[in-house]
């Protein structure tokens, strides 16, 4: 089989689905050496050659970040360019959506447009897979995102082996699907503490800008 | 009461989608005060996800570009409709594209909400949203149902709430009229 991903983050290369990506494919890797092609939606060169990419995979997978509760808009462009496909091979189309919010409920909604669109395309659904809690896995230490980088390579791994989403995997990523009361008492504790924003305060403060966090500049 | 209407038709030349928008705009122009951009016609990037609004600039996007008179008109309306033709079966790229940056108008610190993380408001006031969109060959009631859904959720990041999701094919003229006139 050949696989063919494509990176629908609108910060293309230096993003959090690059990372996932290379954790998948460090478990795919594992099983099938074939080289798998990459590409970057946002990249506009990538505008005249994406549909007859995809007009030629047979394996398609997709790794998008959530915005605003859904695809970013590159995505849905990309969406719109290939759905004007006539396509004539039967293809098979999974998604892996990310999102910064903790809790995977958020991207859940997007996900029965994803089984809807790829039944519009005519391919067979791989499933999507759910990942909340992303954003800032590239400052975090080896020790945060042990557990999220062995599991996206189980999950690339699987991949490799089936053709398809381990369950099993797909379950554990899926998790937390809501605030369960431990959390919430945690984030109660953390919001006290000021731990809560620390990720935005820490940013802020960096950027001289901590100043102006409230700042409303559109309102009349 | 002020209205915006972003209309993320698409379609070059003709379309009976705008032509439709615009009638709607002079009508309403009779009682309220209304924005209506046609966004594919204005110089409009897509969110490059750089959070400069959330910690560089905060409140301000770091693109140059005609979104700006967007977030403006937005922040300072009462009802805003998202309005487009559906492609792919979800409303237009272009329509997507200026509802990703409409992260400028929140704030990054989160606040549990009905046991759920979302973003804090930014502003005292959000406006509430209406959906008005025209089907495709192959729309269905699931693809509605979907629709809405994803923009009720939306809404909720938003702070705010759909008032209606209303079809130009279906629901009449003056009916879409007189609930605005009436949110």
């Amino acid at each position: 089989m050949k696989l063919t991903i494509f990176n629908g983050s609108p910060r293309g290369e230096d993003s959090n689905s690059t990372i996932l990506i290379e954790q998948f494919l460090t478990g795919y890797n594992r099983i099938n050496s074939d080289n798998v092609s990459i590409n970057y939606i946002s990249k506009s060169k990538l505008e005249k050659e994406r549909k007859e990419i995809f007009r030629n995979a047979d394996i398609i997978l997709i790794f998008f970040p959530l915005y605003t509760d859904c695809m970013p808009g590159i995505v849905k462009n990309f969406f719109e360019d290939i759905f004007e496909l006539k396509i004539n091979k039967s293809k098979k189309i999974g998604f892996i959506v990310q999102s910064g919010f903790p809790e995977s409920i958020h991207s859940t909604f997007v996900e029965r447009y994803l089984n809807k669109f790829t039944q519009r395309l005519k391919c067979e659904y791989l499933g999507t897979v759910i990942k909340g809690g992303v954003e800032g896995i590239k400052i975090m230490p080896p020790v945060m995102t042990k557990k999220l980088f062995s599991r996206f390579q189980d999950l690339g791994e699987y991949f490799a082996k089936n053709e398809s989403f381990s369950p099993e995997i797909k379950k554990k990523l899926l998790k937390p699907y809501k605030m369960n009361f431990g959390r919430k008492i945690m984030f109660f504790i953390f919001s006290k503490t000021g731990m809560a924003n620390f990720y935005w305060n820490s940013n802020l403060k960096k950027n001289n800008a901590f100043a102006k966090r409230f700042n409303k500049p559109f309102v009349e | 009461m002020k209205i915006t209407i972003l209309n993320g038709d698409m379609k070059k030349g003709e379309s009976h989608f705008s032509d439709y928008l615009n009638n709607m705009t002079d009508k309403l122009r009779e009682n309220h005060s209304v924005d209506l951009f046609h966004l594919n016609k204005m110089n409009l990037s897509y969110c490059i996800g750089c959070w400069s609004c959330w910690w560089k600039i905060p409140g301000r996007c770091a693109i140059k570009d005609d979104a700006d008179e967007i977030f403006k008109s937005v922040i300072n309306s009462d009802f805003v409709i998202f309005a487009s033709p559906l492609m792919a079966g979800f409303t237009s790229s272009c329509l997507k594209k200026i509802t990703d940056r409409l992260i400028v108008l929140l704030h990054p610190y989160i606040e549990l909400r009905n046991g759920e993380s979302h973003h804090k408001k930014r502003y005292d006031k959000y406006p509430d949203f209406g959906l008005l969109l025209e089907k495709e060959k192959d729309t269905d009631d699931e693809d509605l149902n979907i629709i809405k859904d994803i923009y009720d959720r939306f809404a909720i990041n938003f702070h705010s709430q759909i008032k209606y999701m209303k079809l130009i094919d279906y629901d009449k003229f003056e009916d879409i009229i007189y609930e605005t006139n009436n949110i």
